[in-house]
């Protein structure tokens, strides 16, 4: 078959990057050196053992068959099936620890690129886009399986062919090594040539290939759209037009190859042809022996074909180096948000005081917070209000550390946020996001990621503490339902719900909430209103509001304007200011009245 | 008792099975149908080939024999050998091309018509079924064909190989053809035992690596969850266990292997050292010539492959079989909802108010056991707006896929303009309703495009008065692009409010008798909503309009409310008519009545 693999010309390694590669390669891959050691050997025997095979025919006709010497002969017979044993057995072992050492490292690699992606800051998030993160993590990866599972093998066994057959043809015979050398420029330049343009042409395969998945997913996940619009046929005429593209791709690429290989199957019959005629002439001047000629048509393929094998190959050996260039980038990204050495406790109760901060989104020329200062006493509650896009839930990500400021800092009891334990910060301090997020499994499974330790009755307990028991109680599966994909069994103000018990579920010392926009019904949400109230008892709480009736709750009211506190007071002392406030409640008003 | 049944039951499932695989190798003989040509062109040239392939060996042993040992005219066999080898070259070239190309385009054609077809299956299929499970019918599935098509013409010059080089043994030398010949069937056999185990076990390592990748793309999607709530330690070890079964699954697979591409690689040589061994003494005794000997060798390794090939297109060809049957499980799904054989026309009297939508006694659950509307009546005239106001999970959406067609009614009627909506074809129905879902899908193209969904061909004016109408017109104006933005998952990111008036937009565009608002501003900011609302009254009157809300702001856009409890109308009036009536009407706006309270007090 025929191996794929390419890259773009940027990614392209340089030398120096290809060693720095290998070099980190050998690094990570340091608890298996033995393996790798063994898997070493094991090739280098049944190479060796590969190339013995024709030696021996030669050796059986020259001083047996020739001679009409029968022990020499069987002596030939012996040696040559030991040395198949030697290979089988080689073999055997070669597979099995190159395979050992090939997949222990890939699979340090998925963990310590999971590892290092989970520790980034969402900044890294916002930067990189989900499907390439992705792509990093699967395709990338399992690209250099390939290569783990045979390719690798084959690259070094070729390459080690190509060697040692040389030498061994060299000291056959010189004259016709020379011969058969005679073809290598054309098949080296063909190689070459079909290295670059099968390059080329998987690259574009590739490119298609993703288009038309895209394409096809994209079909799948909106049908509901595109049946609702009845734009069956339009989408399907793209698509088609997607498909003919893949096919066109696909077919230049066979194109490519075509010609090589009917070069590649030319030249090995072509090089017979030469050494049969030369070899056949030096014969008869006596200058080498018959035996030999028949050695070097059986050894010839022992060169072409490695040398093929290798053209291809590079190509896809080619792309793991890109592959694992990108994924040690990802490695040596710094996360923007870490663990300070000599980073202390956070205290279990405090203030949390925000002092001055500026920060703005990077990419963005616009700061989303100015100079920020605010104060949040232990058990108080602060309500952050303001247009869309003002930079309330900025401020509360940045009261969590899930983003630093440039300038200014948070500090909880007394402690700098950046100086605290990444573990006593995500205790202390939760932030529960305005879009709740279903992951696939059962709606019990979906509020638990809120506290991987929490028991059944802990869920239970959290789910009726947003009132939503009957609710859960009356789906067939109840609680044990599968929300199937991003959550599509449920309804819109269910998927709410699901999301909402997991604040009931964590038992932080400061809750930040940004409150969603809502789909439940008015009832509902009162009821969820209250349980969030109850959960509030106690505790310091930062909500981003979208609603009077949560805003009234709150202790104190910060207007987020522009990137700055506008107003700060309580509700009273704002409505009698009749700022911005006083607007914005006129405005939600109107949208709880009729008129 | 039981375990006759169960026989039964396992009989009933393996005719069913093979029903199914019948069905799945029509459909591919109906497919290559279409290319039978070129196929056949393939196989020809692949045959060729072979016979030359064949000769070269022959010739080289005239060589050896007469050129060399016998000092015959050694250029003319070294041209004739160089003659074969450009046949062969271009030969083999010719081969692999046809090959690739018809079992490429088999296919793209495959592809096109799972892709039409899932397309159209009814939206009930879609609940159950996974989109990976879908995607890897349409990509992975059909690569087992692919390869299996591939395999075609090479496996006829393959066979036609075969038989030409054993022939060709037999007539130099049956008893040393005997003897050679002993190892090679055990390579098919290997290979072909090979193919068998080592397919499941890739298969468990590609089901692995696709769990893998969902942990993956739900930590990466849900990082906000994740880091809001400190869990990336649950992730971690959620992806550490898929990684070890990868690692467990991947060994199995290199054990496989182990235990079989050694054997296979090495058992010709066994045939290669009793060619040397036996014919080495028939030579001395003087029963074969050297050259004999030496194509004997070269024959031999002519074998290989072929033999190896055609023990692998028998799994290739299970595995081909297997995908069929998977890919004829979705096509064989006939779809709930389809066109009716005599479908009627909507009136299209411009005199009259269109548009009118009628529910009659309609029965519908998405599990049958559990009935989500439980006879339920509506009427609604033509040009009429009426709001839909209930609990949670009380079922308002689930009327409006019940307008749409998306399921049927276990029973009753659901009526567009007097004609019962399983009288009309699926297209005329739908383009009729304009839908704006709660969860906004938008596609990864641009805004304009987006916006234009329903009517590809309209014109800028039309995108841009409805972008003004739904309050989009001015935030798309400042996107980077303007309305040639990409937005979509892979492109532009946009707020939920932002997302939502481009559906909005969407709807408008599509001009349709009926609206349906279901929660179509629930992210838009308040204070930003009462433009919407203004806007949204150009656009309602003289149209049917549904409106699924929870704001009294946007349920006043109505002329009626309808209140839906347990699956029946509640109540049905207009919204200080309810308020002033209805205790449970109260309880669903509970905040309103709460807030007005509140403000009560303050004063
Ligand atoms: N991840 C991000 N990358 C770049 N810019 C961002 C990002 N998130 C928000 N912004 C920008 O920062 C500004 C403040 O956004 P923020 O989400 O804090 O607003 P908000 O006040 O919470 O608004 P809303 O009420 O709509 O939620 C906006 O201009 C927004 O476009
Ligand atoms: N695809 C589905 N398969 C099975 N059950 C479903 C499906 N979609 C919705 N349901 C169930 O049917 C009931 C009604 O759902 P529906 O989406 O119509 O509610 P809704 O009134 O629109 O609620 P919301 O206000 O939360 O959007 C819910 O209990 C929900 O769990
Ligand atoms: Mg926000
Ligand atoms: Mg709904």
């Amino acid at each position: 078959m025929w191996a794929q693999g390419g890259v773009t010309d940027e990614d392209k390694l340089s030398r120096a990057q290809a060693r720095t590669v290998i070099g980190r390669v050998f690094k990570m891959a340091a608890p298996f050196r033995k393996t790798m050691f063994m898997a070493f050997a094991c090739v280098c025997v049944t190479t060796v053992c590969a190339l013995a095979g024709p030696l021996l025919v030669r050796r059986g006709i020259d001083i047996g068959i020739r001679q009409s010497d029968s022990r020499s002969l069987n002596i030939s017979v012996a040696i040559y099936l030991g040395v198949a044993l030697i290979a089988y057995i080689f073999g055997r072992a070669q597979f099995l620890y190159l395979n050992r050492t090939g997949e222990s490292f890939l699979r340090v690699l998925r963990l310590a690129v999971f590892r290092q992606m989970q520790r980034q800051s969402m900044a890294f998030y916002d930067r990189n886009k989900a499907g390439v993160l992705v792509a990093r993590m699967t395709a990338d990866i399992e690209s250099m399986a390939e290569l783990v599972q045979w390719g690798l093998l084959q690259f070094i066994a070729a390459g080690m062919l190509v060697v040692f057959a040389l030498v061994l043809l060299a000291t056959l015979s010189w004259q016709l090594t020379i011969v058969a050398l005679l073809v290598m420029p054309l098949l080296i330049a063909a190689s070459m040539k079909f290295q670059r343009d099968s390059n080329k042409a998987y690259l574009t395969v590739r490119e298609r290939v993703g288009a038309n998945l895209s394409a096809l997913q994209e079909g799948i996940t909106t049908v509901r759209v595109i049946q609702a619009y009845a734009q069956e046929e339009e989408t399907i005429r793209k698509f088609t037009k997607s498909n003919r593209e893949l096919f066109n791709s696909h077919e230049h690429s066979v194109r490519v190859s075509t010609w090589y290989f009917a070069l590649i199957e030319f030249g090995g019959v072509f090089a017979s042809a030469l050494i049969i005629g030369i070899g056949g002439w030096l014969v008869h001047r006596g200058d080498v022996t018959l035996g030999t000629v028949v050695a070097f048509t059986l050894l010839l393929s022992s060169l072409f074909d490695p040398v093929q094998q290798l053209s291809q190959l590079y190509n896809t050996v080619q792309s793991a180096g890109a592959a694992l260039n990108k994924l040690f980038q990802i490695l040596d990204a710094k996360p923007e948000i870490d663990e300070h050495p000599g980073a202390i406790e956070l205290p279990k109760v405090g203030d949390l005081e925000v002092h001055g901060i500026t920060f703005s989104y990077a990419g963005s020329e616009t700061a989303a917070l100015k100079n920020v200062s605010i104060r949040v006493g232990v058990g108080e509650k602060l309500a952050l209000v303001g247009p869309t896009g003002a930079g309330k839930s900025t401020l509360a990500k940045l009261m969590a550390r899930l983003y630093d400021p440039q300038s200014g800092s948070v500090a909880y009891g007394g402690v700098d946020l950046t100086m605290a334990t990444m573990a006593s910060l995500r205790e202390r301090i939760v932030v529960v996001p305005q879009e709740g997020f279903l992951f696939n499994g059962t709606i019990r499974d979906n509020v638990r990621i809120a506290k991987s330790s929490a028991t059944d009755e802990e869920i239970d307990a959290a789910i009726a503490a947003i009132g939503a028991t009957d609710h859960f109680s009356t789906l067939p599966d109840g609680l044990d339902t599968e929300v199937r994909e991003r959550g599509s069994r449920l309804s819109a103000g269910e998927r709410q719900l699901v999301a909402l018990a997991r604040a009931a579920l964590v038992d932080p010392a400061v809750l930040v909430l940004d409150e969603a926009t809502s789909n439940l019904d008015p009832g509902t949400e009162a009821e969820v209103e209250h349980a969030l109230e109850r959960l509030m008892n106690g505790r310091t709480v930062i909500v981003v509001a979208h609603r009077l009736s949560t805003v009234q709750r709150a202790d104190h009211i910060a207007v987020i304007a522009d990137a700055q506190i506008a107003e700060y007071g309580t509700h009273e002392e704002l409505i009698a200011k009749a700022g911005r406030y006083s607007a914005l409640a006129e405005a939600w008003k109107r949208s709880q009245s009729a008129h | 008792m039981t375990s006759i049944e169960s026989d039964t039951e396992v009989a009933a499932r393996l005719e069913f099975e093979e029903a199914q695989r019948s069905e799945g190798w029509k459909l591919l003989r109906a497919a290559l149908k279409v290319q039978r040509r070129n196929l056949l062109l393939g196989a020809l040239v692949g045959i060729l080939w072979a016979s030359f392939k064949v000769a070269v060996p022959q010739m080289t042993k005239f060589a050896i024999n007469d050129g060399i040992e016998k000092n015959g005219p050694l250029l003319r066999w070294a041209l004739i050998i160089g003659g074969l080898g450009v046949l062969t070259g271009v030969l083999s070239g010719m081969r692999r091309y046809v090959a690739f190309r018809e079992s490429r385009w088999a296919e793209m054609l495959f592809r096109e018509r799972l892709f039409s077809h899932i397309l159209r299956l009814h939206i009930g299929y879609h609940d159950k079924a996974q989109t990976g499970q879908l995607m890897s019918r349409a990509s992975s599935d059909l690569m087992q064909i692919q390869g299996f098509i591939v395999m075609i013409p090479i496996t006829l010059s393959n066979v036609i190989q075969i038989i030409a080089v054993t022939a060709i043994l037999f007539i130099t030398d049956p008893i040393l053809a005997v003897v050679a010949l002993i190892p090679l069937p055990f390579v098919n056999l290997s290979a072909r035992r090979f193919s068998h185990r080592i397919h499941p076990a890739s298969i468990a390592v590609q089901a692995e690596q696709a769990q893998l990748a969902n942990v993956v793309e739900e930590s990466v999607s849900g990082v906000r969850v994740i880091k809001g709530f400190g869990a990336e330690q649950v992730q971690f070890e959620k992806l550490e266990k898929e990684a070890d079964d990868i690692l467990r699954e991947s060994m199995k697979a290199a054990r496989i292997r182990s235990s079989f591409m050694p054997a296979i690689d090495v058992l010709p040589a066994l045939g290669l050292v009793a060619v040397l061994g036996v014919g080495g003494h028939r030579v001395i005794n003087g029963d074969l010539t050297v050259g004999d000997l030496v194509a004997f060798n070269v024959y031999l390794t002519l074998l290989i492959w072929p033999l190896r090939n055609i023990g692998m297109i028998v799994a290739l060809g299970q595995r081909a079989a297997a995908a069929l049957v998977r890919i004829n499980e979705v096509m064989s799904t006939k779809s709930e909802i389809s066109d009716p054989t005599l479908p009627m026309q909507l009136p299209h009297d411009e005199t009259e108010n269109l548009g009118s939508v009628k529910f009659d006694k309609v029965v519908f659950g998405y599990n049958a056991e559990y009935p989500v509307l439980r006879n339920f009546n509506l009427d609604i005239q033509g040009g009429e707006s009426i709001a839909i106001v209930g609990a949670t999970g009380s079922g308002k959406s689930t009327i409006t896929r019940l307008l749409l067609r998306f399921y049927d009614a276990q029973s009753g009627h659901v009526y567009l303009d007097g004609i019962d909506v399983r009288k009309l074809k699926l297209s005329e129905l739908r383009s009729q309703i304009g839908v704006v879902f709660e969860d906004t899908v938008l596609f990864n193209d641009t805004v304009r495009n987006n916006i234009a969904f329903a009517k590809p061909h309209a014109s800028a004016d039309e995108v841009e008065r409805a972008a003004k109408l739904s309050g989009a017109h001015e935030f798309i104006l400042r996107l980077p692009k303007g309305y040639e933005t990409v937005i979509g998952e892979r492109g532009f990111s946009l707020s939920g409010g932002q997302r939502q008036r481009i559906a909005i937009a969407r709807a408008i565009v599509a001009n349709p008798r009926v609206l349906v608002l279901d929660d179509a501003t629930s992210a838009v900011d308040p204070s930003k909503e009462g433009e919407i609302r203004e806007a949204m009254k150009t656009v309602m009157s003289g149209r049917t309009t549904i409106v699924i809300a929870h704001r009294p702001g946007t349920i006043a856009l109505a002329d009626r409310v309808m209140l839906l409890d347990e699956g029946k109308v509640a109540a049905i009036g207009t919204h200080e008519d309810l308020v002033s009536t209805n205790a449970r009407y109260r309880e669903v706006l509970a905040n309103m009545s709460a807030d007005a309270d509140a403000e009560s007090q303050e004063v």
